[in-house]
């Protein structure tokens, strides 16, 4: 077990042309990861591999988004999420990503699969605020259930006012 | 050593083995007994040959792996990646370069996929994303989303056409039923207007008749009238007559009684003369006698005259009456006559009136099978060529409702003096024949044919402004019927 990074303010930042590849087991156990991910993660391929790809969660993050995000893989869609990461070393670096479930030739979901691209500035700013208000909504709640649900309804509130769906939401920022 | 490429290390390798197994054979192969020395440059050499051998395995592994990933992804399998890769393995590059490539393939059709995924569903949002793709990948990303735009606008304009088509459909299913409510309403509304054109026309018949009646009797009371006049002055006439009578009748009783006094002189003076006068007294008694039957007969004459006098004045008193009853009846009959001949206008007109309702209430009816006619063939292009709306347009211009009013029925009967009259058959024949053609139609390959979709479309058109101008004569036939009545 890995001891988790006591994050900093130091910003990495994902090259224009590049993306990280990620992929993991049903159970978001890492199996694969690109060079470019090891190298912003900063950690080592053997390190990556059999770990859950959590350990790369920032505490900035609404625990909502993630509860999102597996709910849809889950069910065989696809998701899109803006997402902050933590580093190795403590450093934080912003993604847009991209996940999909991967099927076997019968069609059983084996895994899934991650793309992972450099956001557009504004859309972080956005998405940056909503979280804090989502963090902040868990956090008043208390964690658990109760928070979890307070954020999730933050998010769809939001939604709800510019009458998008999720995707949408995301597509368009 | 370690960040050496697979080429140096072998090459290095090489030189080492070759240098020191010549060393190691020069020593060896002296006439002495070999030395310790050599032994270990032995040793050695065989340590080299033995890391050689070990790399060229390792590097055999690598490229094994490499070629089982490369031919899977090469089966259309880009799921695999080669993992594990020992920094400085000689196949190392090469074994990021094939995970690179995969990244790049996986991405590649996994946005396309996603991107179309939501394009199909009309959410032109989500296009595929080329950030981190690669040259020739990156330039078909944008190739391919020009096409998932188009298919995105096909698809939002397809689910709009979806819904407009299914409630175009629920609409006109409704329309034929609503119609045909209409339809029904219409033609009992013209069965009854016919029952009660039937009653009008007796109604007017019988007015007709009574009028007849009336004018016979007024002509009777009149004729009455006057007969009962000219008995009264008859009756008059009479009464005078009667009087006069009664003078004369005077005249003979005296002559009567006067020769009745001489006939009694004449005895007297027969007595006188005796014998002689015997004769004479004969003659005088035959005289008296003579005016007493006279007298007798006047007094009959004059009681007679009297009580024919009371009749007459009694008469007279009664046809007075009778004139004045025939008077009253007179005047009774010619108000009653003025009714009679209200009511019959009335009745007349009522008939008129009736025969332009009857005749608004059929036009309509045909006009509302018109519509109907259309709408089945309308509804052909959603319930298909063999659906009973298909059927129900195979009635021609000659066996439709209208096409039998037109030429047997009542429409021929009613309307042929009519100017309009001879301009309906052509539309009328030009509705059906092009309803028909375009259902015919409608039995091809329309669905995948643009040309067959506009002559259908064409026939459709020209049957509307064919059944426009059945619309525009039927009205005109009736409003040409009714002004002149």
């Amino acid at each position: 077990m890995m001891i988790r990074p006591q994050p900093t303010q130091n910003e990495r930042v994902l090259g224009e042309d590049d993306f990280i590849v990620s992929k993991t087991d049903l159970k978001g156990v890492i199996t694969y990861g690109n060079r470019i991910f090891i190298e912003i993660s900063g950690y080592s391929e053997p390190e990556l591999l059999g770990s859950p790809h959590s350990i790369l969660r920032h505490p900035d993050m609404p625990r909502a988004i993630f509860k999102l995000l597996w709910d849809t893989i889950q069910a065989k869609g696809e998701i899109c999420a803006y997402v902050k990461n933590l580093a190795k070393d403590g450093s934080f670096y912003w993604v847009f990503a991209n996940i999909t479930p991967s099927f076997d030739r019968h069609g059983n979901l084996i895994g899934y699969y991650s793309v992972r691209r450099k956001p557009r500035p504004e859309a972080v700013q956005t998405m940056a605020g909503l979280y804090r208000a989502m963090l902040e909504a868990e956090r008043l709640a208390g964690d658990g259930q109760a928070g979890m649900k307070a954020s999730t309804a933050l998010l769809h509130q939001t939604l709800a006012q510019k009458d998008m769906s999720y995707e949408e939401f995301v597509f368009g920022l | 050593m370690k960040n050496l490429s697979l080429g140096s290390k072998v090459r290095y390798l090489q030189g080492a083995a070759l240098g020191l197994f010549l060393i190691f054979g020069y020593l060896v192969s002296g006439p002495e007994k070999p030395s310790t020395l050599a032994w270990a440059l032995f040793g050695l050499t065989t340590l080299v040959l033995i890391l050689l051998l070990y790399t060229v395995h390792r590097i055999l592994v690598g490229i094994k792996n490499l070629t089982a990933t490369i031919r899977k992804a090469a089966n259309g399998d880009l799921d695999q990646r080669i993992t594990r890769i020992k920094r400085g393995a000689a196949t190392g590059g090469a074994a990021w370069a094939v995970n690179d490539l995969l990244d790049q393939q996986e991405a590649f059709f996994r946005e396309v996929f996603s991107a179309f995924e939501h394009a199909s569903q009309g959410k032109t949002f989500r296009l595929a994303m080329d950030q981190g793709l690669h040259g020739a990948f990156k330039d078909a990303m944008t190739r391919v989303n020009v096409s998932v735009e188009s298919l995105g606008k096909v698809q939002q304009m397809a689910i709009k056409e979806k819904l407009i088509a299914r409630i175009t459909n629920l609409n006109s299913g409704n329309l034929i039923g609503n119609l045909q409510s209409i339809q029904e309403y219409l033609m009992n509304m013209t069965q009854e207007l016919g029952i009660v054109g039937q009653i009008s026309k007796e109604t007017a018949q019988e007015a007709e008749a009574s009028r007849a009646t009336i004018e016979s009797l007024v002509a009777d009371l009149n004729r009455m009238a006057e007969m009962i006049a000219r008995t009264n002055a008859q009756t008059a006439l009479l009464h005078q007559k009667g009087e006069e009578i009664n003078q004369v009748v005077q005249v003979i009783t005296d002559v009567a009684d006067r020769t009745n006094l001489l006939a009694l002189n004449a005895a007297i003076e027969a007595a006188h003369a005796g014998e002689a006068g015997k004769g004479f007294a004969v003659v005088a008694e035959e005289v008296r006698t003579l005016s007493e039957n006279t007298k007798d007969a006047a007094a009959s004459i004059a009681a007679t005259i009297e009580s024919f006098g009371e009749a007459t004045s009694r008469m007279i008193g009664d046809s007075e009456q009778v004139k004045e009853i025939a008077e009253g009846s007179r005047s009774a009959v010619i108000d009653f006559r003025a009714q009679v001949l209200k009511f019959a206008d009335s009745a007349e007109t009522s008939l008129a009136q009736v025969s332009k309702a009857q005749d608004f209430s059929f036009a309509s009816l045909v006009k509302v099978d018109h519509f109907l006619y259309k709408q089945n063939g309308y509804r052909v292009l959603h319930q298909g060529a063999n659906s009973p709306e298909a059927r129900a347009v195979q009635t021609t211009h000659l066996t439709c409702r209208l096409g039998v009013w037109y030429h047997e029925g009542q429409g021929a009967e009613s309307f042929s003096h009519t100017a309009s009259f001879d301009r309906l058959e052509a539309p009328h024949a030009s509705v059906h024949q092009n309803v028909q053609e375009a259902v015919s139609l409608l039995g091809t390959h329309w669905d995948r044919d643009e040309a067959i979709q506009e002559q259908i479309f064409g026939r459709f058109e020209a049957a509307e402004q064919a059944s426009e101008e059945v619309v525009q004569v039927i009205d005109r036939m009736v409003e040409e019927r009714h002004r002149r009545a």
